[in-house]
């Protein structure tokens, strides 16, 4: 026989040699640049998911305390560098970075349009940006990379400075910002990168860095005049309520989304990370849950895991000195204990069990796939990843705490407040803060609050939480082998 | 005088007055002399010779001629492109020959196999009927595929598709063990082969055979399970225990409820095998042709456990010209089996159900009361029985824990099947005496698929479907493989030699495939269901696949050499070029040597030698192992990395990324073999074979972990690991045949050490292991120095009895080192010495293979009676049962729960009750949950009588027998699951094993 018959070629599949030649192949690469975002892992790790359980608004729950020990582990700060949720978040930031990192150096080597091929630079920038952003918040130190790595060279990877990988951050998206669309075709590219993201997320970087009034900059650049439209097309959607309905994704409000679709049908129980969809509708849903009456008002929930249970503390955040509770406590959480006592619905407790539960992404029967694939696994929800009240927010804590504009920063809160149909409160930190917990309860964004308003501490020791050390995660274990990579001191 | 059929003198045969011991053997040149009267019976035998008896009158001289015994010394084996003599082999080579399987209760070939030959370990994968076995040859032998090459009439078969073969149909089944008699398959070999020949017609009149059994299946074991009053208590106690009040107030109303195990098992499940042959031929052509149908209805869950078979062979050979003969040998068979879902899983399917489930749901609700409750007071779609009642649903459990007779409405009629034709034809051309040129083209075309239908159903608040679903798919594959050899035989001055030189060429796997599923046609069964129902765009799903094909390219050379039968010889080289490699390795050379040495035939070892038979021989060579997954060399841009950018739901774009880095120096993983073995016959009638080898792969490919931060999906595949197996294998027989009586006896049985040498610089372990369940740890764990996949978890170290004991229980610093245990806890080994329990502290704490598989056949007959009796069994190993789900708090309860700690005294290895379980008694993976694996198991046993020839002439049969039979009639074990015999990837773990059936038949072979 000739050499020949021994030759075979892979099917459906194509090499990294000869990929990226045209346009097309170059959007394959950037859609898997942007598949990191709605990364879950194979044991259930979802960023949303994880910070939730991780603040002090949620508990882990699950059937038990071992049901999803990663998950567990943050919970109840029981975090060690084996056990927890880092090995999936620093895969999911790495694996969006390799991708952004492969396609950057394919591009110019691609045939395609000019201004194409920037928008696509731009895109990727901007995502690897993102990408280590959450990287730099979750981590001591990390290694950095701007191009893909050989599998040789990897072992010789070291940690670089914080202060490195802030700056490569805020160049990445310096860079990209110009170059990002002011609009787009939101039928097909509704989730991609705009200018209005890219200045956003800066302003988050640099509000993490208490660079302040840059901050404001870029927030206000966003947000424009508080409760109109800006220059990018955002304004407050008009009933909070409707944020959380899934034919409303990509609305005026929404600034850069986390997407998830019950489209792919492939998600099943033997690839759970091959999923699209949102794992958080099918775990926060209660166990075993029934509704016994119909019309009494309870919720359409599905029978889920209950994971990513309410804490009371937070159930008290919403509830005024006058006993009122906060408008958007409905559309936030049910109480399924006083329901079950009226003999309307029944559900199995989870560990942690507290009675309530996250209305916002609890799973509901109408929105249940009717696809292929495991209902489970292929939830459709999108998580906002930067929405406009989340902007304003965050404009109005840069302008009190850099000792910006103090009515701006009001008439920012007053517009997220208004909104909901409550009144004005003083725009000081603290209720800024409030304001956050309030309106973006269960949305992955109160634990990085407490982290950068300093109140971690405060706020989580009932958790377990320890200063100084349970503000990053470990560097997870099995990335210690075999390379010159060394662990956080706080968990040697 | 003394003399084989060629008029040879046979010196060292034994002669012998029949009914005394007076005797005595023959000389060099055959002579013999005794004294013996008129009228005395002289025996006359030789191993390897037919027996023959002698009335001694008055002459001096007797010429007595003994004629080889088939079965014996002459018989021939099968070696890979030709046959050679069994006392001139040089390699380990184990043989089942047809008449050991024949009317045997056989279904797969690995049954045939099971106990039936040393340097085996045969663990059947379920007791579903149909379904394989996992077959190791001399042990594990790589971390990848392990399945032994198969060859049938010189078609490679692939080990998933060996089930197609009619055990009636075959010859002998040979398996080489060692390296040297593998070599002649190169490439592939490392992991065993197994040839198979089928039968073939003989010249004569032609044959007509018939064999049929019929009978009946039962389960030999049940768990003992609390029933409801003892659950209840159980209940209450663990709620107690974690500081909440009791579940159950009255626990004397409840009685035994439920046994779910009654009612998913079938003690009266019918099974039935018919096998028909008509044989033939002349001496131009021969033919041999056979019609097989078996069906077997497993005892679980009988709806939907069942197995069907048909086979049809035909088999020839035509002699063109006296130089010329063209052959075929063309197999088709059609499987259709009918499963239950998961035949060794906690998550679900009728066992695991029958284990979890409380005693205290009806199988079926038919009380008012409870009928205007929830969940049934609501207009949910139940299934029912035939009166419209609902099936019961848990209140005490959910997720996949299912009312088995619920379930099993959901599955009825589903399917799969698979066609076969598998065949070869050939050509042999023999221009001048003793070169043969031989041409073999092996085809393999198979069609397999399975269909299913879910109807609207709610089983319980996590499992339900509110549209139907139907599922067809399709999927095809031809193999085919093209081999050319040239021999040439001839001896010379007592030199005898054959030399082989071959080409083969062969492609596999190149399976295609599609399956569509409609969802929402509007019928309610399986058998009303159609793809032809039209439905809307969104509710078909499609998909499709193919395979990379796998391609291998051959040469061979192959030199046997023997000097009078005395000093033997034997070389192989093979050359292997393979698909699955790149241009830096894509060949492999592997070569092997083997000597024999029958000492027997020196002329020192004396004519009248007890030992009449004695060969040495040695060996060693080198094979290869490509088994390993195709294009792993290559930097792949995989897709699925997929993103849904747009306001539209229902859509998403597809990503594509790089796999893994490429590794262009991938290469074969090497095994190479020591075999030093004896080979004996002595004291008329015994024999003993004793190999003992020791097996090295090397450069086993891994795919070593790479950093996550490189952001890859996958790791690149590297040769890194090494391994070691050594191993003894023993074999003994014996064998008394007379006229009216006679008995054989044979066994075997074999040592296996499998340890892990080398997985990489500083890589003490692999990541992974086998899962349990939601338990944070893996239960098994492949480490240098241990054997594959050993367990791996945490060591109990008795109860506390008594907080005194746990608060004794202290590290260095005196502080508790199990502070959240109270007692009726584990005490946990600090095998660490860290002072705390942790991951750590995990040891290995057993081993699933076994280090011995034995099997003993013992027959014999008597006038026209006969027996066989045959048992197989293994030691040394350990069974992880897990069987109870620990993610569902209310799950029932083995019978053995009822020892469990109460208080101080009341039991040092059960703890006590506790869904919190904060020592993590039971979610910790510990020996807590380990049992020996020994078992002897009696799984055949048959007595026949042959009715006499009178009765049959006149009737016109040649052969007429009928018997009765049982097959698992008995297993000896200590194990307290449904079987210990627990196959798959990783053997002996236990998560609900569908065990395997006891049946009783009644069967009946003709011949005429």
């Amino acid at each position: 026989c000739s050499d020949d018959f021994l030759e075979v070629e892979p099917r459906g599949q194509s090499l990294e040699s000869n990929y990226y030649r045209n346009a097309q192949e170059a959007y394959n690469g950037l859609v898997a640049a942007y598949d990191p975002i709605g990364w879950v892992g194979q044991n259930y790790v979802a960023k949303e998911f994880a910070l939730n359980v991780a603040s002090d608004d949620f508990y882990a729950g699950g059937g038990n305390s071992q049901d999803v020990p990663a998950i567990q582990a943050w919970s109840s700060y029981t975090l060690d560098p084996a056990t927890g949720p880092q090995e999936e978040l620093w895969r999911r930031s790495y694996s969006g970075i390799y991708r952004t990192n492969v396609l950057l150096s394919k591009l110019p080597n691609t045939e395609m349009d000019e201004q194409l091929r920037s928008r696509f630079e731009a895109e990727m920038k901007f995502l690897r940006a993102y990408y280590y952003f959450d990287l730099i918040r979750l981590f001591d130190r990390i290694p950095l990379f701007t191009e893909p790595v050989a599998a040789s060279e990897l072992g010789n990877a070291v940690q670089v400075d914080r202060s490195e990988v802030f700056a490569q951050i805020e160049q990445d998206l310096t860079e990209a910002i110009p170059n990002l669309p002011t609009q787009i075709d939101a039928a097909t590219e509704a989730g991609r990168a705009t200018q209005g993201a890219g200045k956003a997320l800066l302003g988050k970087v640099f509000l993490h860095l208490e660079r302040f009034g840059e901050a404001a900059q870029q927030f206000s650049d966003v947000n424009g005049t508080p409760g109109g439209t800006s220059q990018y097309g955002y304004k407050l959607l008009e009933n909070f309520g409707d944020l959380f309905e899934n034919e409303n994704q990509f609305n005026e409000e929404s600034i850069f989304e986390v997407i998830h679709s019950s489209a792919s049908n492939w998600g099943d129980w033997d690839c759970i990370g091959c999923t699209e969809g949102n794992l958080l509708n099918q775990m926060s849903a209660p166990r075993g849950y029934n509704v016994l009456q119909q019309g009494k008002g309870a919720p359409d929930f599905i029978a889920g895991w209950g994971f990513n249970i309410p804490t009371k503390k937070l159930v008290d955040a919403f509830i005024y000195n006058d006993g009122s509770y906060d408008n958007r406590y409905k559309y936030t959480i049910s109480n399924l204990d006083s329901l079950e006592q009226a003999g309307i619905i029944s559900y199995e407790e989870s560990y942690q069990d507290t009675g309530y539960f996250l209305k916002k992404f609890a799973g509901e029967q109408e929105d249940r796939s009717t696809g292929g694939g495991n209902f489970e696994l292929n939830w459709s929800q999108n998580f906002y990843d930067i929405r406009l009240a989340d902007t304003y927010l965050l404009e109005a804590e840069a302008l009190v705490r850099g000792g910006g504009d103090t009515n701006r920063a009001q008439a920012l809160l007053d517009a997220v407040r208004n909104r909901v149909g409550e009144e004005s409160v003083p725009a000081t930190f603290e209720n800024i803060l409030r304001e956050r917990r309030l309106e973006l309860a269960g949305e992955g964004h109160r634990w990085f609050d407490l982290q950068r308003a300093g109140l971690a501490a405060q706020y989580l020791e009932f958790k377990g939480y320890v200063e100084g050390k349970h503000d990053k995660l470990p560097i997870p274990l099995q990335d210690l082998t075999n390379t010159q990579l060394e662990q956080d001191p706080a968990y040697q | 005088t003394v003399v084989d059929g060629d008029g040879i003198p046979l010196p060292g045969a034994n002669v012998i007055i029949k009914g005394t011991t007076t005797g005595t053997l023959t000389d060099f040149d055959g002579k013999f002399a005794i004294e013996a009267a008129t009228g005395d019976v002289l025996v006359f035998s030789y191993m390897g010779y037919e027996t023959v008896e002698t009335v001694v009158d008055d002459q001096e001289e007797l010429m007595i001629t003994l004629t080889p015994d088939a079965a014996s010394l002459d018989e021939v084996v099968v070696v890979g492109y030709g046959t050679q003599k069994r006392s001139v082999v040089t390699g380990a080579i184990s043989s089942v020959n047809a008449s050991d399987l024949e009317t045997m209760p056989i279904n797969t070939v690995g049954e045939a196999l099971q106990g039936r030959t040393s340097g085996l370990t045969v663990a059947a994968a379920s007791g579903q009927p149909g379904s394989g076995a996992t077959i190791r040859v001399r042990g594990i032998t790589t971390l990848n595929n392990n399945n032994p090459l198969w060859i049938v009439d010189g078609v490679v078969v692939d080990d998933g598709g060996i089930g197609y073969l009619n055990q009636s149909d075959i010859a002998s089944i040979e398996v080489l063990k060692d390296a040297a008699s593998q070599a002649i398959y190169g490439a592939r070999a490392a992991s065993g082969v197994i040839l198979i020949t089928t039968k073939s017609g003989k010249a004569g009149r032609i044959r007509v055979n018939y064999n049929t059994y019929l009978g009946f299946s039962e389960p030999a074991e049940r768990i003992d399970m609390t029933n409801a009053t003892q659950y209840a208590a159980l209940r209450n106690e663990a709620s107690v225990n974690d500081g909440e009040g009791v579940v159950f107030n009255d626990l004397s109303a409840l009685g035994k409820g439920t046994d779910w195990q009654d009612v998913i098992f079938n003690d009266s499940a019918f099974r039935q095998n018919h096998e028909l042959s008509i044989s033939g031929g002349n001496d131009v052509s021969t033919f041999y042709f056979s019609f097989g149908y078996l069906e077997e209805e497993g005892i679980v869950a009988t709806d939907i456990s069942n197995y069907e078979r048909t086979n049809l062979r035909l088999n020839s050979t035509h002699e063109v010209t006296p130089w010329l003969t063209f052959g075929e040998n063309f197999g088709y068979s059609r499987n259709k089996s009918i499963g239950i879902g998961n035949t060794n899983s906690e998550y679900g399917g009728p066992l695991s159900s029958a284990i979890n489930l409380d005693p205290l749901t009806p199988v079926i609700v038919t009380d008012p009361d409870r009928l205007s409750q929830f969940p049934y007071n609501q207009d949910l779609p139940f299934l029912r029985d035939a009166n419209g009642n609902p099936y019961g649903i848990s209140q005490q459990v959910a997720q996949e824990i299912i009312n088995p007779l619920a379930y099993i409405q959901t599955r009825l009629g589903n399917f799969g099947y698979s066609d076969n034709f598998v065949g070869n034809a050939f050509v042999e051309a023999e221009p001048i005496e003793g070169l043969v040129f031989r041409s073999n083209l092996g085809v393999k075309l198979s069609y397999w698929g399975d269909e299913s239908f879910t109807p609207i159903n709610y089983l319980n608040a996590s499992f339900s479907t509110a549209e139907t679903s139907f599922t067809r798919s399709s999927n095809n594959k031809l193999d085919y493989n093209l081999e050319n050899t040239l021999s040439y035989s001839d001896e010379i001055d007592q030199h005898n030699f054959t030399i082989l030189l071959g080409q083969g060429a062969y492609k596999e796997n190149e399976a295609k495939g599609l399956s569509v599923t409609k969802f929402g046609i509007p019928v309610d069964n399986f058998d009303d269901a159609s793809l032809n129902f039209d439905v809307p765009e969104n509710k078909v799903v499609a998909n499709g696949y193919e395979n990379v094909p796998h391609k291998v390219s051959s040469l061979f050379a192959r030199l046997n050499y023997n000097y009078a039968e005395k000093y033997l010889f034997s070389g192989i080289v093979r050359r292997d070029g393979s698909s699955r490699f790149g241009a830096n390795n894509k060949y492999g050379v592997f070569p092997s040597g083997s000597i024999g040495w029958v000492v027997s035939r020196e002329n020192f070892w004396g004519g009248n030698n007890p030992v009449g038979f004695f060969k040495l021989r040695g060996s060693y060579g080198v094979v290869g192992n490509d088994n390993v997954g195709d294009l792993a060399y290559l930097s792949t841009i995989g897709s699925g990395r997929n993103y849904a950018f747009g306001d539209q739901l229902g859509s998403y774009d597809v990503g594509y990324s790089p796999d893994a880095p490429a590794n262009p120096d991938l290469k074969w993983e090497e095994t190479s073999q020591l075999n030093i073995g004896f080979e004996s016959r002595f004291l008329n009638g015994f024999s003993l074979e004793v190999d003992w080898y020791k097996k090295e792969t090397t450069d086993i490919l891994l795919y070593p972990r790479i950093p996550a931060f490189a952001g890859v999906i996958g790791n690149p595949a590297r040769n890194v690991g090494d391994m070691e197996n050594t191993g003894v294998e023993v074999n003994f027989g014996y064998s008394l045949n007379k006229e009216d009586y006679g008995i054989n006896i044979n066994t075997n049985a074999s040592y296996l050490h499998n340890e892990v040498t080398y997985l990489g610089d500083g890589q003490e372990y692999l990541d992974g292991g086998v899962a349990f369940q939601s338990s944070t740890f893996p239960i098994t764990r492949t480490a240098v120095g241990e054997a594959v996949n050993s367990f791996y978890g945490f060591k109990t170290l008795g109860v506390f009895q008594t907080q005194e004991e746990i608060n004794n229980y202290t590290n260095a610093n005196g502080d508790l080192i199990q502070p959240n245990a109270v007692p009726g806890d584990f005490r946990w080994q600090d095998s660490d010495g860290s002072g705390s329990i942790g991951e750590e502290d995990r040891v290995f704490i057993g081993d699933p293979t076994p280090d011995w598989s034995y099997g003993i056949t013992l027959s014999g007959y008597y006038k026209n009676f006969d027996f066989t009796i045959f048992g197989q069994g293994v030691a040394g190993n350990q069974i992880f049962q897990g069987l109870r789900r620990l993610d569902i708090a209310n799950a029932n309860y083995p019978a053995k729960a009822m020892e469990r700690w109460t208080g101080p005294g009341t039991s040092n290895s059960y703890p006590r009750m506790t869904n919190d379980d904060p020592n993590n008694n039971y979610s910790n993976p510990s020996d807590f949950y380990l049992e020996d694996g020994d078992y002897f198991r009696i799984k055949t046993a048959q007595i026949g009588y042959n009715l006499p020839e009178s009765l049959l002439s006149s009737v016109g049969f040649e052969k007429v027998r009928v018997y009765v039979m049982s097959e698992n009639l008995l297993t000896f074990t200590k194990y307290t699951g449904f079987d210990p015999e627990i196959g798959g990837g990783v053997l002996s773990i236990d998560r609900g094993i569908y065990p395997q059936a006891r049946s009783f038949m009644l069967g009946a072979s003709l011949g005429f």
